[in-house]
Parts: C-alpha cells; sequence; structure tokens
C-alpha cells in the first residue's frame, strides 16, 4: 500500500488501524467530558445557552436571525451591525468603548447570510456589564440620522468598494445569487453598483431593528460562564427588549435554481463551481455524504511541504497558480457545495476541466483508502469547527433561534461515520445530473464557459 | 457656542418670569430680526467646528428653510426694507431648531474631555496574590463609575 521509505512503521500501523477498523475506534465523537454541549434555557422570553468551560475568560454573544437572507431592503443586515454599540439611550458610543476598554474586553459584531451576531470577549468576572451591554444595544440603541451619515455610511462604502476588488468573494457570491436567487442568494455585502441610498437611513435600518432584536428572534449564548448566572443576568436585563418582533422575518424554504455568470474584471481571476448541497442537521435536507465528498475535492492540504491526499489538491498541481478550494456550505433549509478556484486565468481555466473530471471519476468509483482518509478528515473538520468558539456560538445560537434546538456536534459527527462509499458516489453523480451553478469572474476571453466543462447549466 | 443667559434661573422663579416677560417679549421685537423672517437660532455665528457639525446634522427641510429666510432677510436688508407684516416670524415660530444639536455636540466633547481626564485608580488595600489579576479590573470598573457619578 506505502512504501515503508515513504512512511514511518508507526504511521503505517496507524493509518492501517484506522482503516481496518473504524467501528471499534473510539470516536471523538464522544468526549467523555460532555464539554461540547451547551446547556439550553429560557429566561425573560429569551432564549439562551451556555457552556461552561474553565478558564478566566468569557465570549458572550447575541445571536440574531437577521442576516442577509431576512433582511427585507438590500443593506439593512449591514446597517444593523454598523449600529451596533453605537450611542444608546442610557450612554455614548465613547463610554461604551472607553468602559469596555477599562474592563480589558473587545466588542465584536459580523453578519453572515442568515445571522448578525453582535457579541463581546471579557474577564469572567465582568459578565453582568456585558450581558447588561448587550441588553441596552439591542432594546435601546439610539437609531439617529446623523449617526448613520457620519459613522456607519462611510464604512458601508468603504466595504462596498472591498468587495468590489475582491474577485473571489465576487465569484461566491454570484454563485449563491445563482443557486438561490433571493433569499440565500442575497450578497452578503452589498456591492457598490446597488443605490443603497434608496434602501438604507436611520429610520430603515431602526424599523429592522424592532424585528431583529426582538424576544423570538434571537437567542443569548455565552461560551464559558456558569448557567445559573448567565440565567439570572439574562433574566434581570433582557426585561424591556421587545417581546413581538414589528414584522416577521421569515424566510421562505430555499429552492435551487443554477446557472452560469461571467463577470469581467481587471484584478484577478476566480471560478466557483457549486452544487446543490446539504441543509444544517437540525435542517430537512440533511447529506452528511457532501462533507465528505467536500473533504474528498479538498483542494487545500491539511499538512506542510505536500499536496496531501484529496482529489483536487493532487490533480490541482498540474495548474502551477491555481488555488483551488472546496466547501460545504450549510445553511438551515438548504446547502451549496463549492469549488473555488483562483489564480491565473489559463490555471484556473485548466483546473476548472479538472474538477469536473475529478467529479465525474468520484461517481464511478472511490478507492476505499482514500474514502477513509476523507470520512476523517470530514469529521475533524466538523468537531474542530464545533469546538472553535465564535462558530459554535453561532451554530448553537443560530439553533436556538430557528428550532428550539442547539446545535448537537456529536450527532453530526455521528451522521458523517455513517457515511458509505456508495453515498459519496451516489452523491457525486447527482451532482453531475443535475444543474450547477457556475460563476466566473476575470479575464472573460482566457476563462472557459460552463458547458466546455462539461456542466449543466 | 450657545450664549450664556439667565434663562433657566429665571423660569424657575414665576414671579420673576411674569415680571420680565413683557420686558422679554419687547427686547425681543426691538431686536427686529424677526422682521426680517429669520429665526433667534439663525443668529448664532456660524464660525466654530461645533456649529458646522450641528448644520450639517440639520433635517434636510429645516436646512433648506434656514437658507431660505436667510436668503430673503439679506435681500431685505441690501433693499433697506422690512417683510411686510404677515410675513414676518411669529412668536411661536421662533422656537430653538439649532441650539438643541449645538448642546447635544458641546455634550458629546465635554464627555470626551471628561473621559481623557479620567484618573483611574487602584485601591490601596491589600489582596491575596492569586487574586490580583481579577481584582485589578473590578477595581478599575469601579472607579469608572465613580467618575460616571461625579
Amino acid at each position: 500500500m506505502l512504501s515503508r521509505s515513504a512512511i514511518g512503521r508507526q504511521a503505517q500501523r496507524a493509518l492501517r488501524k484506522q482503516c481496518q477498523q473504524p467501528a471499534n475506534r473510539r470516536g471523538l465523537a464522544a468526549p467523555a467530558s460532555g464539554s461540547f454541549q451547551y446547556e439550553t434555557g429560557t429566561a425573560a422570553g429569551v432564549k439562551f445557552a451556555s457552556r461552561d468551560m474553565p478558564g478566566p475568560t468569557t465570549t458572550l454573544a447575541l445571536v440574531s436571525r437577521a442576516g442577509t437572507r431576512y433582511e427585507p431592503l438590500p443593506g439593512l443586515t449591514v446597517g444593523l451591525k454598523g449600529f451596533a454599540f453605537k450611542g444608546t439611550e442610557r450612554r455614548s458610543a465613547l463610554r461604551i468603548q472607553r468602559e469596555s476598554e477599562l474592563l480589558g474586553s473587545e466588542l465584536t459584531s459580523s453578519h453572515s447570510r442568515e445571522n448578525l451576531m453582535i457579541g463581546a470577549k471579557f474577564l469572567r468576572d465582568d459578565l453582568p456589564y456585558f450581558v447588561e451591554l448587550l441588553a441596552e444595544v439591542a432594546s435601546q440603541t439610539r437609531y439617529a440620522p446623523h449617526v448613520y451619515h457620519e459613522e456607519v455610511d462611510a464604512i458601508i462604502k468603504m466595504q462596498q468598494k472591498k468587495f468590489l476588488a475582491n474577485v473571489k468573494e465576487m465569484a461566491f457570491n454570484s454563485a449563491h445569487g445563482l443557486a438561490f436567487h433571493r433569499g440565500l442568494g442575497v450578497p452578503l455585502n452589498p456591492s457598490s453598483s446597488l443605490p443603497l441610498s434608496k434602501y438604507l437611513d436611520a429610520d430603515t435600518i431602526a424599523e429592522f431593528a424592532a424585528s431583529a432584536y426582538a424576544k423570538p428572534s434571537f437567542a443569548v449564548v455565552a461560551n464559558g460562564a456558569e448557567h445559573a448566572e448567565l440565567s439570572k443576568w439574562v433574566n434581570e436585563f433582557f426585561g424591556d427588549v421587545r417581546s413581538q418582533p414589528a414584522s416577521d422575518l421569515k424566510g421562505e424554504q430555499s429552492k435551487y435554481f443554477g446557472g452560469e455568470e461571467r463577470i469581467a474584471h481587471g484584478s484577478g481571476n476566480a471560478m466557483v463551481l457549486a452544487f446543490p448541497g446539504s441543509s444544517s442537521f437540525t435542517g430537512g435536507f440533511y447529506k452528511p455524504e457532501i462533507s465528505v465528498l467536500a473533504a474528498l475535492l479538498g483542494g487545500e492540504s491539511t499538512i506542510k511541504w505536500s499536496p496531501g491526499f484529496s482529489l483536487l489538491s493532487q490533480a490541482g498541481a498540474k495548474h502551477p497558480g491555481a488555488k483551488i478550494e472546496t466547501k460545504s456550505n450549510i445553511y438551515s433549509d438548504a446547502g451549496l457545495l463549492t469549488v473555488t478556484i483562483t489564480g491565473p486565468a489559463k490555471a484556473v481555466g485548466g483546473a476548472a476541466a479538472t474538477v469536473v473530471e475529478t467529479l465525474q471519476k468520484i461517481a464511478s468509483g472511490v478507492s476505499t483508502e482514500e474514502f477513509q482518509k476523507a470520512k476523517a478528515l470530514a469529521k475533524f473538520k466538523e468537531l474542530e469547527n464545533g469546538q472553535n468558539t465564535s462558530a459554535a456560538i453561532e451554530l448553537t445560537g443560530a439553533g436556538l433561534v430557528h428550532g428550539d434546538k442547539a446545535y448537537q456536534i456529536d450527532e453530526v459527527a455521528k451522521a458523517v461515520d455513517g457515511v458509505n462509499e456508495d453515498a459519496v458516489k451516489q452523491a457525486a453523480k447527482t451532482i453531475l445530473e443535475h444543474k450547477a451553478s457556475v460563476s466566473t469572474v476575470g479575464d472573460l476571453f482566457m476563462l472557459p464557459y460552463a458547458q466546455d466543462l462539461g456542466l449543466k447549466v | 457656542m450657545s450664549q450664556p443667559s439667565l434663562v433657566n434661573q429665571v423660569i424657575k422663579r414665576p414671579w420673576l418670569k411674569r415680571w420680565l416677560m413683557p420686558l422679554s417679549n419687547w427686547y425681543t421685537d426691538a431686536a427686529g430680526y424677526r422682521k426680517l423672517g429669520l429665526r433667534a437660532d439663525d443668529l448664532i455665528p456660524e464660525e466654530s467646528e461645533t456649529v458646522l457639525l450641528a448644520l450639517k446634522r440639520l433635517p434636510p427641510k429645516e436646512a433648506y428653510d434656514r437658507v431660505f429666510r436667510m436668503r430673503r432677510a439679506f435681500q431685505c436688508s441690501l433693499s433697506h426694507q422690512l417683510l411686510p407684516k404677515n410675513e414676518h416670524t411669529k412668536p411661536e415660530e421662533d422656537y430653538p431648531y439649532l441650539s438643541p444639536i449645538i448642546k447635544e455636540i458641546e455634550a458629546e466633547l465635554a464627555e470626551r474631555e471628561d473621559l481623557e481626564a479620567m484618573v483611574v485608580k487602584r485601591p490601596a488595600r491589600k489582596r491575596p496574590p492569586s487574586m490580583e489579576g481579577l481584582a485589578m479590573t473590578r477595581d478599575v470598573h469601579v472607579a469608572a463609575q465613580t467618575i460616571e457619578s461625579e
């Protein structure tokens, strides 16, 4: 199987053991400590979750179902994110900043397609201060026009420009647009050709906030805080938050469309080949084989100085300069498997053809060894992601908001364990039969059309 | 940029207010800006960062009206005329539209000054060495709050 010179005896034994008897192995998915588990509860009508990790710091976040998917007008999510920790009825933005600096903390705000997170990292003892601060941001922020014009607007404009200059982001968002049209297809950052001033001002953002920061639309998640204590402070400070959203943020069930888009761009080349993927574990369309397929395709090496085992990184070595990444993007009710290729135009074109060939090869058969490696990697990535604080907080918060159920990473890892070769083969075959979403950004003279690659669009 | 005034002290004493009100009305009328269609807040000098920022923060309608009033007053002044009686600013129209914004900005600046000048004090109490790190931040918090209340 592997030559002795290439790999040490211990490693050979370990590999053989892993390949032969995966069932006997004590899975990483079953940690004895149970530290992955979030305890959940409700206080003052607000859903919250916490996990008490030993350590001197705490990460606290408010996860709201106000991602770009649910915004009624373009740019509202970004606008609302800009207003986080700005002046409230009780104190100014400057005071919030200085107080949190004095306590030694970090305030963060970020958004994804489905969620808006505002949070803080701080020393464990300061929990009440920051729970109060988040409650204040949620219920008492002043959406003043001058704050929007002087502080929020400028940053949005900068983000638009940054987005316009980034071919990879552009191709990725365009692929989402092709795949899901509206909802999940809305770009994560508004592009600069969008007439934002038509939709975005302090009043529309305030209206959106009344829906985004209402009790049913968000959850409070803490990492490294005692459950009872968090419950007490949430109960004390979150009483004033709106109990009903001003208007419902319900998104429609995502539907996959597919197609091709080509955008000329002067600074760099990117191609995204996207295929229908798997929804999250709690969503109705969960397919663990997709994440194994993503690991099998791969593209990025997990070890240094070697292309690694994944099929695309080996194939990609033939096209020097091309950087390939495969990711299974998981959303609450749909998913998108994306292969992103960036680099010089010629290499990108060549690599894109290789991606399709590789997929066809997988559809006709996978070697057992590679399959086992991919499965192990998929599981590792899943668990590693769950252990990572910020990702776990978002997943847990989203799980609570969307379905009253925290994200249980153990079950996901178990599901990945149950995938067999046939399922992956079948997944690759289905992907090739259905319409793909292909987005090409860059030197369009050199970059190929989806049809030339052998994809249906 | 708000001018010093004794208004608050006068309003607190109703007898004094009753006594001074006719005097105040006479004075405002005699100042003559109402006869040019202006408001008291139009007379605040613009040549300062604070007022310039306040002018930028005016709602679009207010800013437009302000420019209109000033142009009309300028024309009147050039032609050595007063507006016809029905176009004079009525006392109820002469409300402060700019000074609240100026006060807000001044408060912001004053707050910034206060925070810049803040001294963080640590209490002299002795603590067990293991608590040192956490205890320090708590005291800073307390110090911040005392400054807040001062």
